[in-house]
């Protein structure tokens, strides 16, 4: 088999034109001073046209030889075989390299930073990110796609939550003040955002049996705002999707598995801070005089409700069990002063009927604990 | 090959295949999305090495020797840097109240402003870096680039770049108020710095001209912004009729005036660049083919994604309705997934459609009028050290500005 081909040097900017032939015993292609044996010829992928044959040899990255005749592909044995992978070593380091800062930035550096920062940030800016963020949780929850979940004010109820609330605080050293609001909702939950907003839900006031149980969750969301958990989490949620967005680009994918890794690391962060808020609840109930086990009789009805998640699922919801703090706040409960009671009777029945009240509803079965 | 019969001038050429760029866009395409993003690398490898293939000078063809490797591995360096600065930057944006997170309220002017702020501020925090990228994204395509086995290649200099545009960009950034009349000292000091920079082998490229050789190139931006002007006046004097003509008129001359600028410039840029040798280059790109490009392309893309977009929905649509409301939650996923999956299929049509119908036609265009003079003095020319720059072009991919090619 015979050829002219194009044979380009590596070191000279001048084409020259070759003889080749294919010798078959000593498995090479020669001619013209070429020696290329057939094992080691290599063809360029992607080549726009798909008329020539441009071959290079294995472990030569200059020298090229540039065929016309495409059959000679069949006599390269290894003709489309990868390049071995230059500095392998390198590339693994590398990679790890990677994966471990990104895991060190979003795990160590971002949390610590959090928490230095939430210390120091300017009461206005929490406040204006707590307003920023009730808006948008009211609005993701609205179901009609009309208006975002209004507010339960009815005056009566508003009054005695009011009255809940002072008892409360009235001895605790706080370093803002506490924004208490009713959303119109019947899920069994309540919340704490930056800037010391309070949000009890619908659900949550009509599944207490005892206003003292209101309290313990209210008790337990200021021991939030006190710790500042809420600025500590969105400042973390700023810093690690700044993060995670570049490493996942622009790709369609990627909210989901940022939405997904921003779960896990709340949950991990919240194990801890849910315990803090837990014990500053029984303190500030104590402080006030009442009854640190209100707190664990709320967690039971949470549990009835189907709140208490196992295994997999435990994970994604950011709560330490539930039964390791009913028995925390039941131990607590033991020898504790009481003082007078937190509110009549009628005021208890104004606070549930705080969203215009009437018949009472059934609380929703999908509720789950406090955040 | 034909490199016996020496002329006075070289003409460079592209060999157009649609289909066959098409077919590489869209297979590597749904590679990318099978891969999570990470075959991209890899995609833009290929993709360049068809195109460099398919240009040749005097007969021989380019031919591009990046590897996805070296860029993933760049990708990865420029990640472990920029994952560091841009998670701080974030924060000390949240600690100062501001964040990109939330969304204006349009009703709380405060909010519009503290979103703005962040974004500037963000923006302006890595805009060295998009600079510095800039640079090193042209030097590793340039190094990665042969012709008749000669390398290509670029000094180092990629701060020396992001220090001179920021200072060119506040420059003109000052002088807007002047209608931006000092834009072309920028496009064209910034070319000269890489080009300056730029060998073929052991030549050297030097760009000539003056700056204010690319004012005729800012003709059509200058008559756009003074019907705008006019527009203005005519409002002041009320005169609406007129107003309304001059400022519509005016938007759309300001618009094509900027593709003019573009293409212009690149020819006067192109033809007063010289190599070592005496070998100096001509282009004569046509503003006129290029808008017709993208508004053709663009035409027919555009209806053959709704056209695909309708078979999809009625696709999904028709599956829904058959299986009723008494659906399975299963088959609610199937379909779910089916959506998804038909969704990410006609996104890489889309952009296998684009690279084969508006870039290659356009960057074809650009290579067909660009003719090299005196050629013979380009065998005199030897091989040039290799380089192994680590970090490929990591933070231009890590910082999506590469483009696809």
């Amino acid at each position: 088999m015979r050829a002219t081909a194009t044979h380009l040097d590596g070191t000279t900017g001048a084409a020259r034109e070759v003889e080749l032939w294919l010798d078959a015993e000593a498995g090479a292609i020669t001619g013209a001073g070429l020696h290329w044996p057939l094992d080691e010829i290599r063809v360029l992928p992607d080549i726009a046209g798909g008329d020539l044959l441009i071959l290079r040899l294995r472990g030569d990255p200059l020298q090229r030889l540039i065929l016309r005749d495409r059959a000679w592909l069949a006599h390269l044995p290894h003709a489309h075989r990868r390049a071995p992978v230059a500095n392998r070593k390198r590339l693994a380091g590398m990679a790890v390299a990677a994966i471990l800062s990104v895991l060190l930035i979003v795990f160590v550096l971002v949390p610590t930073m959090a928490d230095q920062l939430a210390a120091y940030i300017p009461p206005e800016g929490e406040q204006a990110l707590g307003e920023v963020t009730l808006t948008q949780i009211r609005e993701a929850m609205d179901e009609t796609g009309v208006s975002p979940i209004g507010f339960c004010t009815e005056s009566q109820g508003r009054a005695a939550l009011d009255k809940m609330a002072a008892r409360l605080t009235d001895g605790a050293q706080l370093h803002t003040r506490i924004d208490l609001h009713v959303l119109d909702h019947p899920l069994v939950n309540a919340f704490a955002l930056p800037g010391g907003q309070v949000v009890l839900f619908r659900g949550l006031i009509e599944a207490a049996e005892t206003p003292e149980e209101v309290a313990a969750v209210l008790a337990h969301e200021i021991g939030h705002v006190v710790s500042r958990d809420p600025t500590r989490n969105a400042l973390r949620s700023a810093g690690s999707i700044g993060v995670l967005g570049l490493l996942f680009g622009d790709f369609a994918g990627g909210a989901v598995v940022l939405f997904l890794t921003e779960r896990l690391i709340e949950a991990q962060y919240s194990q801890k801070a849910e315990a803090a808020a837990d014990r500053y609840a029984i303190d500030l109930m104590r402080g006030a005089g009442l009854p640190p086990e209100a707190l664990a009789d709320m967690f039971e009805r949470f549990r009835k409700l189907g709140g208490e998640a196992e295994g997999f699922v435990a994970h994604f919801q950011a709560h330490p069990k539930l039964g390791d703090r009913i028995a925390a706040a039941r131990a607590a409960g033991v020898g504790a002063d009481r003082g007078a009671p937190l509110l009549s009777a009628r005021d208890w029945q104004a606070l549930q009927a705080i969203c215009g009240g009437g018949a009472r509803p059934q609380p929703s079965a999908s509720a789950t604990t406090s955040q | 090959m034909d490199i016996s019969t020496p002329s006075a001038s070289m003409p460079v050429h592209y060999t157009k295949d649609g289909s066959a760029i098409f077919k590489l866009g869209f297979k590597t395409g749904l590679l990318t999305f099978a891969t999570l993003g990470i075959y991209r690398f890899w995609q833009k490898t290929r993709i360049r090495k068809f195109i460099w293939s398919s240009t040749s000078a005097g007969g021989d063809a380019f031919e591009y020797t990046g590897t996805g490797l070296e860029k993933f591995l760049g990708f990865l360096i420029a990640i472990v840097f920029l994952a560091v600065y841009l998670g701080v930057i974030q924060m000390v944006l949240f600690y100062l109240g501001l964040s990109m997170l939330d969304q204006p309220d349009p009703f709380d002017p405060m909010s519009t402003v503290r979103f703005l702020a962040a974004f500037y501020i963000s923006f302006f925090a890595v805009l060295p870096f998009l600079l510095y990228a800039l640079y090193r994204a042209r030097r590793y395509k340039m190094a990665r680039t042969r012709w008749r086995g000669i390398r290509f290649g670029m000094d180092k200099g990629a701060w020396g770049y992001a220090f001179r545009a920021i200072g060119y960009g506040l420059l003109t950034l000052v002088t807007l108020v002047t209608l931006g009349i000092l834009a072309p000292l920028m496009s064209f000091k910034l070319e000269k710095y890489m080009t300056d920079r730029s060998h073929y082998g052991d030549a050297r490229f030097q760009q000539g001209g003056k700056w204010t050789g690319l004012y005729p190139a800012l003709k059509h931006v200058l008559i756009g912004i003074g019907l705008l002007v006019l527009a203005g006046i005519c409002g002041a004097l009320d005169i609406p009729a007129l107003a309304i003509i001059a400022g519509i008129v005016g938007y759309i001359w300001i618009f094509v005036g900027f593709i003019y600028y573009q293409v212009r410039s690149f020819a006067y840029l192109t033809s007063h660049k010289v190599l070592a040798g005496g070998i100096t280059f001509d282009a004569q790109p046509r503003t006129g083919e290029v808008i017709k490009t993208y508004i053709i392309g663009g035409l027919a893309i555009g209806i053959l994604a709704g056209i695909a977009f309708a078979i999809l929905g009625v696709v999904v649509g028709g599956l829904t309705a058959a299986i009723g409301s008494g659906a399975s939650i299963g088959s609610m996923i199937g379909i779910g997934l089916l959506a998804i999956a038909g969704y990410v299929v006609v996104l890489t049509l889309v952009q296998a459609l684009g690279l084969s119908m508006i870039t290659q036609p356009i960057l074809a265009h650009f290579i067909e009028t660009i003719t090299i003079g005196n050629p013979e003095a380009l065998n005199a020319i030897r091989q040039r050290e290799s380089e192994t720059g680590v970090d490929a072009e990591g933070f231009a991919d890590a910082l999506d500005i590469g483009g696809a090619i």
